[in-house]
C-alpha cells in the first residue's frame, strides 16, 4: 500500500466529512495565520530598523563619548583629564581597522543676518562627517581639509537651518555671524527625512537644522579652547574588520590617552542592533506564544475528533486487516489524513495570514511580507502538529484487534 | 498428506477472563483438502467463531498447531499474520464489509493493495474478477447503490482477487433473502467447481448442504465430521 493510496483513502474521507474537517482545522488555520504574521511583521520591522541605521551611519559607526567618574570624589589623575579632546580622534586615525573619524564639538551661538536674530547650536565637525552620515551638499561643497587646517570663517547649512535664516534667498557666498564674526555660507544640505510610521514626524528632522562650522574653527574663533574638547567622535571600522575588535582596539589606545583611566564609553552599533533585537524577540515571543497556542489547541481538537470519529471506524479497520492490512498500513493510513487536514488548514492559515499581515503592515504603515521561507516554516509546523495530535488516535487504530474490531457493531 | 490445504492438530483456545478461563476449543483436530467444500456447524457458544477465527488467522491458538498451504502459522507475529490473510485466504461475511464510500472496484482492489500490486495490474485484476461474478458494468458504483446480492458478489470477488488458498465464508446469506441466498450459494458451488477450497461457517442446514463435508463443533469438540 503505497503513500498515494493512502492520501486517496484520506481525501475521500475528509470529502465525505466536510463539517467535521472543517472543524478540525479551525485551530490550524489560526495557529499557522498568527505564527506566519509574526514572522512577516517580525522580519519586515528589522529590515525597518536597519535601513533606518544606514542612513544615519550603519552598522560600522562606532560612537564614542564622554562618560566621567561618577565617584563623589575624583582622584587627582581623573581631575586632570580633560575627557575626549581632537587629538584623541587624531590618534584614532592611526588605527588600520578605522577608515573615517569624525569629532564633532558643539557650541550655541548667536547666529545673525539682517533681520534674523537666533541662538542656535553649532556643529564643529570635519570632512568625514558628510560620508559618516551620508549626508551631502545639495548646493556649494561641505567643509574642506583646508578649511580645518586654516580654522576657515565657512559654514555649511542645514535645508531647514538655510530656509529659516535666508527664506528664499540663496545662502551660498553669503556672510553672516556667529557671535559676530563673519562667517561665509559655502554649502547647503541635502533634505533628510525618514518616515516610521503613517505619521508626518520627520525622524532625521534634526540633522536639517544644523549649522556646521570647521571643528578647528570653533576652538580658534569662538571658545578659545586649548585642550580641544569634543562632545563625541564617531568611528567608521574597516568592512573586513570585526566591530567588537574595532571596539577593544578605541578603548585600548584611548585608555593609555587618558592615563590608564577608562572616562568614555565605546559603543558599536551591530551590538546596539543585537540588543535591541533582543528586546523586540521578547515582544515577538507573545504573539509567537499565542500563536503556538493556537496551534496546540487546535491539534488536540483535531485528536479530540480522531477519537471521537473513532468508533464508526473501527469496524473498517477490522476489515482492512482481515484482507490483509498490517499495524504499518492502518498507521499510515490514520496519520495521513490527520497530516492532509493540517496541511488544508495550514494552507488557508497562510492565506489568512496574508491577510493579517496586509491589515496589519496597512495599520501601522509598514510594508511586510510573507516570504516563500515562512510559508514553508507555517506548512512544516502544521504538518508537525498532524503528525504529533495524530499520533495517538493512529497508534490506537494499528493496534487493534482485528477480531473485536469485526464484531464491533 | 499434501494435499491438505489445512491441518489443525489439538488446536486448544483458551480466553482467560482472570478468575474464570473459558475453553473455546479443547483439542480440535481438523485436516480440509485442497479443493473441498467443508461446512463448520453449531451452535452459538460450540467455538464455531473461535475455530474461523483460527483458521482464517485472525486469532492465533493457546495450544496446538496449525498448518496452512505447507506452512505453520500457529505462533506467527500479529505482521505475518496480515500476510497470510493478505495472500492466503479470502473473506466473505455475513454483513459484507465494504467500504462504504470507495467504489466496488476500489473495493475489490484493496487486498490486492496490500499485497503490494501495482496500481494498473490491480486495477486489470480487480476489474476481471468483477466481471467474472457479473458486475463488470458497475466498477464506479458504491456500495449503497447496489443490491444485497450484488454487494455479496462483490465480497466475494474481494475474496478472490488475491487468489487465496481458502476462501471463508461466515454466514454469507445471513443477511439476504432465500432466493438471493441460493444465487450467492451457487456461486460458491461454481468456485468450487474450479478446485478453490471453500470452508463455509453456518447454523443453517440447508446452507450446510452445499457442502461435501459438514464438521459439527460441540462445546470446543468436533463431534461429527460426517460427508453431507
Amino acid at each position: 500500500m503505497t503513500l498515494i493510496e493512502s492520501v486517496i483513502d484520506g481525501v475521500t474521507d475528509i470529502k465525505a466529512h466536510k463539517g467535521r474537517t472543517l472543524l478540525q482545522m479551525v485551530g490550524v488555520v489560526l495557529g499557522v495565520a498568527s505564527v506566519v504574521t509574526v514572522m512577516a511583521l517580525v522580519d519586515s520591522g528589522r529590515r525597518k530598523s536597519l535601513e533606518f541605521m544606514s542612513q544615519i551611519g550603519g552598522l560600522r559607526k562606532v560612537l564614542i563619548f564622554n562618560e566621567p567618574s561618577e565617584a563623589l570624589v575624583r582622584t587627582a589623575l581623573e581631575m586632570s583629564n580633560v575627557g575626549l579632546t581632537f587629538d584623541d580622534a587624531q590618534a584614532l586615525r592611526a588605527l588600520p581597522m578605522i577608515t573615517h573619524v569624525d569629532p564633532i564639538s558643539h557650541h550655541r551661538a548667536l547666529v545673525t543676518y539682517g533681520d534674523y536674530q537666533k541662538e542656535r547650536l553649532l556643529d564643529g565637525v570635519t570632512y568625514d562627517y558628510s560620508f559618516i552620515y551620508k549626508f551631502h551638499p545639495a548646493e556649494g561643497r561641505f567643509i574642506s581639509s583646508d578649511d580645518l587646517a586654516g580654522a576657515a570663517r565657512v559654514c555649511v547649512l542645514g535645508d531647514t537651518a538655510a530656509r529659516e535664516i535666508f527664506g528664499s534667498d540663496d545662502p551660498v557666498g553669503r556672510v553672516l555671524y556667529i557671535d559676530g564674526v563673519g562667517m561665509t555660507v559655502v554649502g547647503v544640505m541635502q533634505r533628510k527625512e525618514y518616515y516610521f510610521d503613517s505619521g508626518n514626524y520627520n525622524a532625521l528632522e534634526w540633522m536639517n537644522i544644523k549649522v556646521f562650522v570647521p571643528i578647528t574653527s570653533i576652538y580658534r574663533r569662538f571658545t578659545g579652547d586649548h585642550d580641544r574638547k569634543v562632545t563625541f567622535i564617531n568611528a567608521i571600522v574597516d568592512k573586513s574588520q570585526n566591530n567588537s575588535k574595532a571596539t577593544t582596539a578605541i578603548k585600548a589606545m584611548l585608555k593609555v590617552r587618558h592615563q590608564g583611566i577608562t572616562d568614555f564609553r565605546v559603543m558599536d552599533r551591530a551590538s546596539r542592533l543585537a540588543e535591541q533585537e533582543q528586546r523586540g524577540r521578547e515582544f515577538d515571543i507573545v504573539f509567537l506564544s499565542a500563536g503556538i497556542i493556537s496551534l496546540i489547541v487546535g491539534g488536540v481538537v483535531i485528536m479530540n475528533i480522531l477519537l471521537a470519529s473513532f468508533q464508526e471506524r473501527v469496524r473498517e479497520v477490522g476489515v482492512r486487516k482481515a484482507l490483509g492490512a498490517n499495524g504499518l498500513h492502518i498507521m499510515a493510513q490514520f496519520l495521513v489524513e490527520s497530516v492532509l487536514v493540517t496541511l488544508l488548514g495550514g494552507g488557508l492559515g497562510i492565506l489568512l495570514g496574508f491577510g493579517f499581515t496586509q491589515a496589519v503592515s496597512a495599520l501601522i504603515d509598514q510594508p511586510a511580507i510573507i516570504t516563500s521561507d515562512m510559508a514553508l516554516k507555517g506548512f512544516l509546523t502544521a504538518v508537525s502538529v498532524g503528525i504529533f495530535f495524530g499520533f495517538y488516535p493512529a497508534l490506537k487504530a494499528s493496534r487493534l484487534n482485528p477480531v473485536e474490531a469485526l464484531r464491533y457493531e | 498428506m499434501t494435499d491438505q490445504v489445512i491441518h489443525l492438530r489439538e488446536i486448544k483456545k483458551v480466553y482467560d477472563a482472570a478468575e474464570l478461563p473459558v475453553h473455546a476449543l479443547r483439542g480440535v483436530d481438523v485436516a480440509i483438502a485442497q479443493g473441498e467444500f467443508v461446512a463448520i456447524m453449531g451452535p452459538s457458544g460450540s467455538g464455531k467463531s473461535t475455530l474461523m477465527h483460527i483458521v482464517g488467522c485472525l486469532d492465533s491458538p493457546t495450544s496446538g498447531q496449525y498448518i496452512l498451504a505447507g506452512q505453520d502459522v500457529s505462533n506467527m507475529s500479529g505482521r505475518a499474520l496480515a500476510r497470510v490473510r493478505n495472500q492466503r485466504i479470502g473473506f466473505v461475511f455475513q454483513t459484507f464489509n465494504l467500504l462504504p464510500r470507495a467504489s466496488i472496484l476500489r473495493n475489490v482492489e484493496l487486498p490486492l493493495m496490500y499485497a503490494g500490486v501495482s496500481r494498473a495490474q490491480r486495477r486489470r485484476r480487480a476489474a476481471e474478477v468483477l466481471a467474472r461474478l457479473g458486475l463488470g458494468d458497475r466498477l464506479k458504483h458504491v456500495p449503497s447503490q447496489l443490491s444485497g446480492g450484488q454487494r455479496q458478489r462483490v465480497a466475494i470477488a474481494r475474496a478472490l482477487v488475491n487468489n487465496p488458498a481458502i476462501i471463508l465464508a461466515d454466514e454469507p446469506t445471513g443477511n439476504l433473502d432465500q432466493k438471493t441466498g441460493e444465487e450467492i450459494l451457487s456461486i460458491f458451488d461454481d468456485l468450487n467447481r474450479q478446485e478453490h477450497t471453500v470452508i463455509l461457517v453456518t447454523h443453517d442446514h440447508a446452507v450446510a448442504g452445499h457442502a461435501g463435508r459438514i464438521i459439527t463443533l460441540v462445546d470446543g469438540r468436533v463431534v461429527q465430521a460426517q460427508a453431507a
